[in-house]
């Protein structure tokens, strides 16, 4: 297979740094793009991955400065080039595409428009003939009525249409490489497969070299042919795919790959009473229109949900992003008005309390937020964060106990006490959200309502949060309703799953029974799409 | 000598305590340390807050107020002690008596003779039309030909004496702070330079009107140092009679929403749509015809003109509250989504407590960056109100009242440009230098630029 | 749309009688009837009976709010608030404390005042998203840094300076404009240059600034990063990318102050002796009428919303992401 090898494009001993400090971000990055194959850099952020295609097209940030290293397009060496030479390069030769597509396309431009300025500046396609060729651009990557949707701007289409817009714009010229950044990061995952098979079938099809940058190892599993693993600037381990994910030899390899979900293993389902009861709870946001902005309407986020939590159980609540999962958390919360059905707690109900009637249940009911950094005030140490409930909620403790409590539970999230006098900003997300752990804990609560706690995390990281959760649960019998759109973190925290869309459960049952045998074709869909290894 | 304080004084010299606490508070916070390390690092930094300083300072200087005890007449035996009725200050003090040189009418910088002829005798007795001999400049010369080198020679004095002074004040500033991280050095330059500059100003006027005089004979460069205090008072109080009245509403509308947000937004809305220049028009001469028909309540000439200018602050803070409070309202609704309001809402955490623990302290850096862009912009603004007619009273030296009173100077001929000259240069180095001075705040403050300098 | 500008013309009544509630109760309620008659008087002939035959002959002999000795409706309408507030609802404007007719005034000066402000509106921002390109295209290089020094220089002269400046050097000095003055017909031009000059240069600072950030903030957002993948040059990602989505917000600052063009400008006005609404104001408050204060504030006002729903309407021109309901 060496000996045929159509290599198009070759990163040879890349090197970055700071221009401020000198500190090296990249330090001497190798790699070699092949025709028809899929090179995937995995790694977490800021391991350098995006760096490297970055500056392998000369597109860095002035804050970041090539200090060594070559890049060959073919014949030419990229970094001999001029801008405008390179320009010539940039979209006709090697095209990329992004991760966020939504922010990545110009919001004030239609799509039509933005796709054709590529072939504009690289053919001679004018007037009809380029229209034409962005139509069947639009065609073949599978975008619905290409003809009507050349004059949409960005924001009238959906998430997975916008990466195919993305796609459409980087194949215009028929380049030789694609480098995709992270493409489907920002998509829900039935749509992300579908970018994917898109992406597999046009580098067979076209015969691109595609580098693919992602930190998702099921990305990699399923679409790869060769990987690279990037930690800290460096290629630690390069294999092809069947290699790698069988025989790793870094244990960092090894970390990343126990990340995807063994669908083999569940926790076992113990349901004793119900802690939390929900019986066809609705929430509703008004929709105003016309002159006087009357209520024509509402939007019914959460649309008659039941479910139950036992005590020390975990509940997990899966749906895509827009499915009313997380409204339903603040809703239980009280944080959210409940327009219909019955919230219970301990058999009492909760909904509609007054601030003063809720207290003593915000001792038993407390949350973890998705994003780490934006769930701390950055002006609080995090003593006084954790202190917080504990003072409010009138848990009785002297100052002295309080510090005391503090740092036992900095100790018991393995921090340690001394963290206490420390800002969130000296953290990162991973200590951060056990951080927030540790709050929700401060004041003994039955139930913790989780809501995408790990998903701003990175993969390694993602493992040591779900594990403390997991032996705080057996420690304290603390129950959880876990809010998640990621369906692999399931199997190693979940008793039981619902599966929510457009506002209703249309699952639900043991962990085991919905990823083993699922019934509702939507749950099908989303099982469909999580990446596995077979054993 | 007998204190006097008056109201603006006493308001000066609150807001400095004020200030002084809010920022040692400030400094326990490590991120706000953090940022205000990044202003001072900056030589540019160092530079215009030692002059910004140096304007407060004189300001400050001149808020000491005080009537001096008048020598009793002669033949009059008395133990009652009688004070002169004009107020001193502490700047005037410093600047040995630079005030009270008064000429006849114009003369030119650094000239010997009056600007216009008059009416004079000759050594002969004969009646003749010549330029009059100016009464506090020159005294000391015994042949004007000579007045070239006297001004060189008393200015290399002058130059002597301020090195002196700045190696008294820097030597125990250097010592301290030799092995800071920021770049001391940048201030100490200007502080020489300052110290310099003033040290010669102050005695050479003893010989010469530096700056010329004025249309009735006031020395310029003592009226341009004398408007810094107006200036400076009026671009700080107002900005501080604005605030409570932007955040308290700022906060509660972003805050509470509902029925308050629409009660905050139609009082803003209504108030910034009518014209700004007028609505101040209209109070302030709203106020001087309050202050013309009660002339009982003011004691002295110059307690009536101060209470005019505490009046124009309280305008200037009253109508312009809206756009800050625009923009605080807009960030306490982006605050109150995060994480840490929701989760001390999950908390049962007391309205009271969440506004001041979490939500105050997160707009502080928008109530700064307001603060100290809009020192400079109103300073400009007084001078503009001035020449209205609607600015401070004419009796109170400011830079506005110098432009305007010598707005048809430029048409004479010869030109006289000296009193404008004197006036615009004091306000634009302040403003210049707050100006880039809260451009380095709001770089090291805002969210916005602090986010994209992290990310390169 | 349509039902948004009928909701936001609505939602302007109350501000409207916000604005007049306020602006009556400074000039009737803080500074009595009396008080007037008095200040207009002069100090030597203020006798009860001249104060009271000013206060009939001008109309302020009545009530406040309600008239007691009135019947019925007269009893609201026979009053000072009616008479001098609420009749600028139907841009009744009334006559002035000297007597003139304020609408007429107004109508007459307001085109003196367009024909100076609109030209230096125009070119002003012209210039200011020219410069401000011109600095951007140079970014992060020394250039860049002193051009920015430069615009706070500039920011940091009076205002005043600049007239005064500008007078002096180019009609003074040089001759080539007439210092000040105006009439509406044959070279009127002659006496527009230098005031709209003088409006322009002094606007540069701020606004070459204010765009520069703007542009900066564009600069950074990820469809630039696209362009340049796609092979854009650095000069079409400016004006075919960047510029296009700066104009949103440039629209939002700058829209607003289109009605209010009409206002004109107090300074400019009174230094070049333009007889326009600016300087019928600037004499207004010298004369201390304020029969005219009161209708300008009005006027003001309703140039003020009106440049509001503007805003919002150029919005949805701008930005097709934003639809008003």
């Amino acid at each position: 297979m060496s000996a045929a090898r159509d290599i198009r494009m070759q990163v040879e001993n890349l090197r970055v740094v700071l221009a401020d400090s000198g500190d090296e971000i990249l330090k001497g990055v190798s790699l070699e793009l092949e025709a028809g194959k899929i090179f995937a850099l995995v790694g977490e952020s800021g391991s350098g991955k995006s760096v490297t295609s970055m500056a392998a097209m000369r597109l860095l940030p002035d804050a970041l400065e090539i200090t060594e290293g070559a890049v060959h397009v073919g014949e030419q060496d990229l970094f001999s080039l001029s801008e405008s030479q390179m320009q010539t390069v940039r979209g006709r030769r090697v095209a990329m595409i992004f991760q966020n597509a939504m922010t990545a396309l110009n919001p004030v431009q239609t799509v039509g428009k933005q796709v054709a300025e590529t072939l504009k500046l690289h053919t001679t396609l004018r007037g009809d003939a380029l229209r034409q060729r962005v139509v069947q651009l639009f065609d073949e990557v599978g975008i619905p009525d290409p003809a009507q949707r050349f004059t949409f701007f960005p924001h009238q289409l959906s998430g997975g249409q916008q990466q195919r817009v993305m796609i459409a714009m980087a194949l215009a010229c028929e380049p030789e490489i694609l480098i995709a950044d992270e493409p489907t990061t920002a998509l829900d995952v039935t749509i992300q497969e579908q970018v994917l098979e898109l992406i597999r079938e046009l580098t067979r099809s076209r015969k691109l070299a595609v580098l693919l940058i992602t930190h998702d190892m099921g990305v990699v599993r399923n679409t790869a042919d060769e990987v690279a693993v990037m930690y800290r600037g460096e290629i630690i381990e390069r294999a092809d795919v069947e290699t790698f994910f069988h025989n790793p030899k870094q244990a960092y390899s090894q970390r990343l790959i126990d990340a995807l979900p063994d669908l083999t293993h569940f926790q076992s389902a113990a349901v004793e009473e119900a802690l939390l009861q929900l019986d066809d709870v609705k929430v509703h946001f008004p929709v105003r229109k016309g002159v006087l902005q009357r209520v024509v309407d509402v939007t019914r986020a959460v649309d008659g949900v039941s479910l139950k939590i036992g005590r020390g159980e975990t509940y997990a609540l899966v749906g895509e992003s827009g499915s009313g999962k997380s409204t339903l958390g603040r809703a239980i919360l009280n944080l959210e008005p409940v327009a219909g059905g019955t919230v219970r707690f301990n058999g009492e109900l909760i909904q509609q309390l007054g601030r003063k009637e809720m207290l003593p249940y915000r001792k038993q009911i407390q949350v973890i937020f998705q994003n780490p950094f934006s769930s701390m005030n950055p002006r609080m140490t995090v003593g006084e964060i954790i202190a917080e409930g504990m003072v409010s909620l009138g848990l009785g403790l002297s100052p002295q106990q309080r510090q005391a409590r503090i740092g036992e539970l900095l100790t018991r999230v393995q921090l340690g006490p001394e963290f206490a006098t420390r800002y969130p900003h000296e953290f990162s997300g991973g200590q951060l959200q056990r951080i927030a752990v540790a709050r929700a804990l401060a004041v003994n609560p039955d139930l913790i309502i989780c809501d995408e706690p790990t998903s701003a995390l990175d993969v390694s990281i993602r493992a040591e949060v779900l594990d403390l959760l997991r032996e705080l649960q057996q420690e304290f019998g603390v129950s959880y309703l876990f809010i998640t759109h990621d369906l692999s973190i399931i199997p190693s925290i979940a008793h039981h799953v619902g599966v929510m869309q457009y506002g209703k459960i249309v699952e639900q049952g043991s962990a085991q029974q919905i990823l083993t045998r699922p019934q509702h074709p939507y749950t099908q869909a989303l099982l469909n799409s999580v990446p596995r290894i077979d054993p | 000598m007998k204190p006097v304080l008056l109201w603006s004084d006493a308001l000066i010299f609150l807001l400095v305590v004020v200030l002084v606490i809010f920022f040692y508070r400030l400094r326990r916070d490590p991120q706000t340390r953090e940022r205000w390390g990044d202003v001072f690092s900056s030589r540019l930094g160092m530079v215009t807050f030692t002059v910004i300083m140096t304007y407060v300072g004189i300001a400050l200087a001149d808020s000491v107020h005080f009537r001096k005890a008048l020598e009793n007449p002669e033949g009059l035996q008395t133990e009652e002690v009688f004070y002169d009725n004009k107020v001193t200050s502490l700047l005037d003090v410093m600047l040995r008596g630079m005030g009270e040189r008064f000429e006849r009418t114009y003369s030119a910088p650094f000239a010997l003779n009056s600007f216009e002829k008059e009416n004079m005798k000759d050594a002969n007795g004969n009646a003749v039309r010549d330029f009059p001999p100016l009464m506090h400049a020159g005294q000391h010369l015994t042949d004007p030909s000579g007045q070239f080198g006297d001004i060189v020679s008393k200015s290399l004095q002058a130059l002597l004496w301020g090195l002196l002074i700045s190696a008294l004040l820097l030597a125990p500033q250097w010592l301290l702070l030799r092995h800071s991280q920021y770049p001391w050095h940048a201030s100490w330059v200007v502080q020489v330079g300052v110290i310099c500059f003033f040290t010669w100003l102050v005695m050479i006027s003893e010989y010469y009107h530096v700056l010329g005089t004025d249309q009735g004979g006031a020395d310029v460069a003592y009226q341009s140092i004398k408007g810094v205090r107006t200036g400076v008072l009026l671009g700080t109080l107002s900005t501080l009679i604005m605030l409570p009245i932007a955040v308290t509403l700022g906060v509660s509308a972003g805050y509470f929403k509902g029925w308050v947000d629409d009660v905050v937004q139609y009082l803003y809305t209504t108030l910034s749509s009518i014209p700004g220049i007028l609505l101040i028009a209209a109070s302030v001469l709203l106020f001087q015809v309050y202050i013309d028909l009660n002339p009982d309540f003011f004691s002295i000439g110059m307690e009536k003109a101060d209470a005019r200018f505490i009046a124009l602050c309280f305008i200037l803070g009253v109508t312009s509250w809206s756009s800050l409070c625009r923009l605080i309202r807009a960030e306490t609704l982006k605050i109150s989504q995060l994480g840490y309001v929701q989760a001390a809402h999950a908390f049962g955490v007391s309205h009271v407590r969440i506004l001041s623990r979490h939500i105050l302290p997160n707009v502080v850096h928008i109530i700064l960056i307001t603060f100290v862009l809009d020192f400079s912009s109103l300073i400009l603004a007084e001078a503009v109100l001035s020449y209205i007619g609607v600015g401070i009273d004419p009796s109170m030296g400011s830079w506005g009242n110098m432009i305007n009173g010598a707005r048809s100077e430029l048409s004479r001929e010869p030109v006289i440009w000296w009193t404008l000259s004197g006036a615009l240069f004091f306000m634009f180095v302040l403003v210049l230098a707050a100006n880039l001075f809260s451009d380095l705040v709001r770089d090291a403050f805002d969210p916005r630029t602090a986010s994209r300098r992290s990310e390169a | 749309m349509l039902a948004y500008i009928i909701r936001r013309l609505i939602y302007a009544i109350p501000i409207l009688v916000g604005v007049n509630l306020l602006t009556f109760t400074l000039f009737f309620v803080v500074n009595s009837p009396d008080d007037m008659a008095a200040s207009q008087l002069g100090d030597k002939y203020v006798t009860p009976e001249a104060i009271q035959a000013w206060k009939v002959k001008n109309g302020y002999d009545k009530p406040l709010f309600i008239n007691s000795e009135s019947e019925g409706l007269q009893s609201v309408t026979d009053t000072i608030f009616f008479n001098k507030s609420l009749r600028l609802f139907a841009f009744d404007f009334g006559r002035s404390e000297s007597g003139r007719d304020i609408t007429t005034d107004v109508s007459t000066r307001m085109w003196p005042s367009l024909a100076v402000a609109l030209p230096s509106f125009v070119i002003g921002i012209w210039v200011n998203i020219c410069v401000a390109l011109m600095v951007v295209m140079f970014h992060a290089t020394r250039l860049d840094r002193w051009a920015v020094f430069l615009f706070v220089s500039l920011m940091s002269i009076s205002y005043l300076f600049y007239i005064i400046g500008g007078q002096y050097l180019v009609a003074k000095t040089w001759k080539l404009v007439p210092v000040s003055g105006f009439h509406s017909e044959g070279d009127v031009w002659r006496f527009l240059i230098l005031p709209v000059l003088v409006g322009v240069i002094a606007g540069i600072g701020s606004g070459a600034r204010w765009y520069r950030t703007l542009f900066l903030e564009e600069a950074n957002q990820d469809y630039v990063r696209t362009a340049r993948a796609k092979g854009a040059s650095e000069m079409k990602i400016l004006f075919g990318h960047i510029l296009p989505n700066a104009m949103i917000p440039i629209l939002t600052g700058v829209v607003v102050l289109i009605p209010s063009l009409f206002m004109g400008s107090l300074l400019i006005e009174s230094f070049f002796g333009i007889p326009g609404l600016g300087s019928y104001m600037l004499d207004a408050i010298k004369s201390q009428d304020f029969a005219i204060v009161r209708s300008m504030v009005f006027i003001g006002s309703i140039l003020y919303i009106f440049g509001l729903i503007l805003t919002d309407i150029s919005y949805t021109w701008a930005d097709p992401r934003v639809r008003l309901n």
